[in-house]
């Protein structure tokens, strides 16, 4: 027997010994925390999806309406940040969700976050099938066979679905970009962005400009809007645009340096985001218009995916760079949101709210390999029917996402400020934190939500797909949602542990009391 | 001897542990169970999410639970969880630091077409460890863990540098109590050499029969064979195996740092044999009087 001394004691402890050594090690500083945050938002994608959309819904007040679609997420991320601080999981909304209002509330904000999520890599998958096929016709001396491929639709949901499969492989096996990677990725992407702004303004100086509009102060007030209804709906969708930011708020355990690292990086990204998001917004508005026709942001031919046909007129040759810029943004989105329906579908199953079998991490590589693989086939079977049956997939993805993430948004908002009722009052930064600042981004979203419901049963409503006279957009919330909800019923009577509150049980911590987690 | 299993809740692991086993049967020898965790410390695009570690370092502790309750009763064994970058890279750091002899992992081929190919952990061990490694071939698990190791057979070469193979082959065979099998390897594709390197084989052996006999004062039964076949892969089918030994190769003489370790004939051995395969680093020293 050999003695063990010194360093090999915080590892090895006794037989079956087991070190929790190392696992929060992993330590950004502040411009890795910075990088994954923008990449996470993937500021090309976001923008080439909810540009026309959100155009269509508000016209020339789109750099009013980002402003404004950032104080809603700000106020949810903040309340996420406390709860994830309190009670860090895996589950993330179910868990907390679960802990303030019990089994079944929880167990709807799951879902709805799982929808949100499948409902975005379908949206991601298309984008990038688009693109790729954009690319192509780019490289191959701009022939429009190869760019209209992308609108066969066998084609598309055969590509799409490979890129599905080729990003689950890669989720599976856990094979990630390395930072450095990940800088020239984000760094690229900004980079044509702003060439594209740019760009965009030579063409107006030059008088070349598709429909040149001069840039008005107008845009920036979101009174101009003209209805409440145009106002909840883009507002909806520019949480969209935002969404992924408040990873930069979790990462608190991460970041290395001072405590204040996170709040830093966080208050960068979104300065560099929103910046870019208004200049590029502004470029696009006063180059294209909002025209109905042509390359114009109203024209509901090129809403669900503006960039596709911007980057040719704007940037000439260099279109192609748009192209793998929103490629690669959409590929590195696709990679940081496999994780999050995964790891939350793996949190149900540990807890028993779902089959055993999603609490199975692979032995290999350390993933949720059956969440991983369910998430994607459901993504896949998502977006073939949304193909088929809506006359603009990827804009009415896009609305519907919007609404599912006012949803489970607003829940978990509202979980944070009940979970810590006790507290509220504690002190004078729990009253802001835990009480204002969450009750108001959840009443915020549930207007919003409840808003884009009642707008959304009008059959022209988004694309103008419609099924039995609704819009579809309308259909396929309630649909998401009551398939959730039959899920849940029959989960409940196969595995009642959990609704019985058996496994993740209803809490609170109390007053004074620091914060409280599973243990 | 100190024995390191590189273990994984796989199949491949299974087959890592079950040759552990049977290496660590002797009285004195232990046996260590390690699983390698990713230590978060590789930037990724996905920031790491403490509520999902925790679920991660359950799953772990019942993979090692499991792994422990596969081994039989009077073992000197221990379970060891590692954070490391790599699965290579917290072997190598778990070896070092427990001052193992000797690092176990499966070898499950995972080959293109039925191509064979060694996993990506083994050949990184391959490249970089300092100590002998074993690779487990598949399915190595299915076969009885009280089964002792039968035979050692030791493949050593007429080049310079086997003189660690022959060093690891000597500790090992005392270490299970096994016979030794000294064998030589020749491939004769010119016809008409053929007599001559025949002769020069034997003459190897022979020599090389001669100091193991003289490094083995407890009298191990020792044997001495030349295989001679068209190439490397016929010579090695044309020995006779038995299902319950081990092979020892050497590595490669070529090896410098980050090349193939694995040298061509072990590589070839690898691939036909059916039994486990320990590759000896060309640096191996060991005192063999210890």
């Amino acid at each position: 027997m050999t003695l063990e001394i010194d360093a090999s004691e915080a590892v090895e402890k006794s037989t079956g010994g087991i070190s929790k050594k190392g696992l929060s090690a992993g330590s950004v500083g502040l411009v890795g925390a910075v990088i994954i945050g923008i990449s996470c938002i993937a500021p090309a994608y976001t923008l080439t999806g909810a540009l026309g959309p959100t155009v269509a819904e508000v016209g020339l007040q789109l750099p009013a309406i980002f402003v404004a679609g950032f104080i809603p997420m700000l106020l949810v991320a903040l309340g996420y940040r406390e709860l994830n601080n309190a009670m860090p999981d895996s589950g993330t909304s179910f868990t907390w969700a679960t802990r303030a209002f019990g089994p079944w509330i929880g167990w709807m904000a799951g879902w709805g976050l799982i929808a949100a999520t499948v409902v975005v890599l379908s949206n991601l998958a298309g984008i990038a099938v688009d693109f790729f096929y954009l690319m192509l016709s780019q490289i191959f001396g701009n022939s429009a066979q190869i760019a209209g491929l992308a609108g066969n639709p066998w084609i598309n949901v055969g590509t799409c679905l490979v890129f599905i499969g080729a990003a689950t492989w890669i989720s599976y096996r856990d094979m990630q970009t390395t930072q450095k990677v990940q800088y020239w990725l984000v760094g690229f992407q900004l980079i044509v962005l702003v060439g594209f702004g740019i760009m965009a303004f030579v063409h107006i100086a030059n008088g070349s400009a598709f429909d040149p509009t001069p840039v008005s102060l107008s845009w920036f007030n979101p009174v101009a809007i003209g209805s409440f209804s145009a106002f909840a709906a883009g507002l909806s969708l520019s949480i969209f645009i935002f969404w992924g930011w408040d990873v930069t708020l979790t990462m608190s355990e991460e970041t290395k340096g001072s405590r204040s690292t996170p709040g830093r990086a966080a208050t960068l990204t979104v300065i560099i985001v929103m910046v870019l998001y208004l200049f590029v917004a502004v470029a696009a508005i006063s180059f294209a218009g909002v025209g109905g026709t042509g390359v114009g942001l109203g024209n509901p031919e090129i809403q669900g995916n503006v960039f596709f046909a911007l980057a040719g007129p704007a940037l000439g040759p260099f279109a192609v760079l748009m192209s793998i810029a929103v490629l690669s943004s959409s590929a590195a989105s696709l990679q940081s949101t496999f994780v999050s329906p995964a790891r939350t579908l793996l949190a149900m199953g540990h807890y028993g709210a779902l089959p055993p079998a999603y609490a199975k991490v692979s032995p290999r590589f350390f993933t949720p390999g059956y969440a991983t693989i369910a998430s994607a086939i459901v993504a896949a079977g998502f977006y073939t029917i949304m193909r088929f049956v809506s006359e603009d997939v990827l804009w009415d993805t896009i609305t519907t996402l919007g609404m599912m993430i006012c949803f489970y948004y607003a829940l978990t908002a509202f979980a944070c400020v009940w979970y810590f009722r006790r507290q509220w009052f504690a002190t004078v930064r729990n009253a802001f934190f835990t009480l204002t600042f969450p009750l108001l981004g959840g009443i915020i979203l549930t207007v919003l939500f409840c808003t884009t419901l009642v707008d959304s049963m009008d059959p022209s409503y988004g694309s103008g797909s419609e099924i039995f006279g609704l819009g579809l957009v309308f259909v396929l919330g309630m649909a998401i949602l009551l398939i959730g909800v039959v899920i849940m019923v029959v989960q409940s009577k196969v595995r009642p542990a959990f609704f019985r509150g058996e496994t993740l049980s209803l809490a609170a911590p109390r007053f004074g009391e620091r914060d409280e987690s599973d243990e | 001897m100190k024995f390191l299993v590189g273990y994984t809740a796989t199949p491949a692991g299974a087959d890592a542990l079950a040759l552990g086993v049977r290496l660590a049967r002797a009285p004195g020898s232990e046996l260590e169970i390690v699983l390698v965790l990713d230590g978060g410390e590789r930037a990724t695009l996905t920031p790491t999410d403490p509520g999902n570690n925790s679920l991660l370092l359950e799953a772990a502790e019942g993979w090692l639970a499991q792994a422990l309750a596969l081994v039989p009763a009077g073992f000197s064994v221990r379970t060891h969880l590692e954070h490391a970058d790599s699965l290579t890279q917290g072997l190598l750091a778990a070896a070092a630091r427990l001052e193992a002899n000797l690092i176990v992992v499966g070898a499950a081929t995972h080959g293109l077409l039925g191509r064979f190919a060694i996993g990506s952990v083994a050949s990184g061990l391959l490249h970089s460890s300092a100590i002998p490694v074993a690779l487990a071939p598949e399915g190595t698990r299915l076969m009885n863990t009280d089964e002792p190791i039968s035979r050692i057979t030791c493949a050593v070469g007429t080049k310079a540098g086997a003189g660690g193979v022959l060093t690891a082959g000597i500790l090992l065979a005392r270490t299970v109590d096994a016979p030794l099998r000294l064998v030589s390897l020749v491939a004769i594709d010119r016809p008409g050499a053929d007599a001559e390197a025949i002769q020069l084989a034997a003459d190897h052996a022979q020599a090389v029969l001669d100091y193991a006999t003289e490094h083995l004062m407890d009298g191990l039964d020792v044997t001495a064979n030349v295989a001679s076949g068209r190439s490397i892969e016929q010579a090695v089918r044309g020995l006779h195996w038995e299902p319950a030994e081990v092979a020892v190769v050497g590595s490669s003489r070529l090896a410098q740092p980050h090349r193939l370790f694995l040298g061509s004939i072990a590589a070839k051995m690898l691939r036909e044999l059916p039994v486990p395969l320990i590759v000896v680093p060309r640096d191996f020293t060991a005192t063999v009087g210890e």
